[in-house]
């Protein structure tokens, strides 16, 4: 129970901790995408994406990781467990409903819808209802160290003709990159050129390249095609409704392993 | 089947043929390599995401039936495969093909079932090729 006084001083500190956010609100720079200035109508020059995209089999394609360090004794050590188990499956975080963050979100096998306003471009991928931005009203990157590490990074993209070009920075460390048994570190740059397929426009092309000077001795380019559909839309997905998988006391998942 | 869900039965096939690929809920605790049929009577279906799951009574030649629980995938894929909350219902008694626990826990991974139709409904993956000859 509060005493009356430590109450007043609660309120008061509430008060004032108002009046310093909405100070420091006044002086945060309006972007383009949220200008009351820019205009709808700029839309109507970039291609049709609508619809929903679903990842084309056997369209995986790019160049082999070049491994450095830790990295490479890492995946050498799961490579050696898969020979010897076939059943043997790479521990990853993201069985207890995490979101996959970047850039797995974007290959995961469910769908992406991709949302176009004005200077900005947003992407939700229908497993476990993930969405990132990707802000396109020309601000710059923010310097890698004042960013606060998360699932989906901070993306930048710019229109080169029909062709999204997209640069993110400031995804968590430990997330998969490009396939199980890799993860990025905190230098991970993700380029993404995202684009239609010119001679059949119901596909879209997806080409990463992956520079992490911590992880990879060379860029490492993944190409990725996406159908489309226009008769979906997307299905809600609420992982937690009846996750099976129980949580340690450290936010690990203890999945039952019987290797 | 139309062409429109075999194009994405399809298509869910080749990634998670791919296992690594498929990483948010465990399989290791099936055994992947085995397929038992089982027939029982439908307890209750569980019509949730990240996975479906149904309860079965499997009769015995004595004792009280054993109840079965079948994981299945994502409500999302099965939609998309034309699988609603209602396909199966409490009190049917329908045949099951599922992976079972590799410790013999009485359940296992859903791979094909035998609808009171008499037509086949299949797990997304390669098992869709089932469905595929058996739905003509």
């Amino acid at each position: 129970m509060m005493t009356s006084a430590w109450r007043v001083c609660a309120i008061l500190c509430g008060g004032l901790m108002w009046s310093v956010s909405s100070s420091a609100q006044e002086a945060r720079p309006v972007h383009p995408a949220n200008s009351d200035k820019v205009s709808y109508a700029a839309l109507d020059a970039l291609p049709d994406w609508r619809g929903l995209w679903f990842p084309a089999i056997g369209k995986v394609g790019g160049t082999q990781p070049a491994l450095v360090g830790e990295a490479r004794k890492t995946w050498e050590a799961h490579q050696a467990q898969l020979k010897a188990n076939p059943r043997y499956e790479v521990p990853e975080t993201s069985d207890n409903c995490e979101p996959d963050g970047m850039p797995s979100l974007m290959t995961f096998p469910y769908n992406l819808e991709i949302l176009f306003t004005p200077g900005k471009v947003t992407i939700i991928q229908e497993a476990l209802m993930q969405v990132r931005r990707i802000f396109t009203d020309g601000r710059p990157l923010p310097p890698r160290e004042q960013l606060d590490p998360n699932y989906f990074g901070y993306s930048v993209g710019r229109w080169e003709g029909q062709t999204l070009v997209v640069t993110t920075i400031g995804t968590r460390p430990g997330q998969r990159l490009g396939i199980a048994g890799i993860v990025n570190s905190d230098r991970l740059t993700i380029t993404e050129r995202i684009f239609l397929d010119p001679a059949n426009r119901d596909l879209l092309h997806l080409e990463f390249t992956f520079e992490d000077p911590e992880v990879l001795a060379e860029p490492w380019r993944r190409t990725h095609t996406f159908r489309r559909d226009r008769t979906w839309e997307q299905i809600e997905y609420i992982c937690v409704q009846n996750n099976r998988h129980r949580i340690d006391e450290k936010g690990q998942t203890v999945v039952p392993r019987i290797n | 089947m139309n062409k429109l869900t075999r194009l994405l039965a399809s298509c869910a096939m080749g990634i998670l043929a791919s296992a690594p690929a498929f990483g948010h809920h465990s399989f290791a605790m099936f055994d992947l390599t085995r397929r038992v049929t089982i027939t029982g009577v439908v307890a209750e279906v569980q019509w949730t995401n990240p996975h479906v799951w149904v309860y079965v009574d499997v009769p015995r030649s004595e004792g009280p039936p054993v109840r079965w629980a079948i994981e299945y995938t994502s409500v999302n894929h099965l939609t998309r495969l034309g699988m609603t909350r209602t396909t199966i219902k409490p009190g049917e008694t329908i045949e099951f093909q599922v992976n079972p626990y590799a410790d013999g826990t009485a359940g296992g991974r859903f791979q094909i079932m035998k609808l009171p139709s008499g037509r086949f409904f299949c797990d997304v993956g390669a098992v869709q090729q089932f469905c595929a000859e058996n739905n003509k």
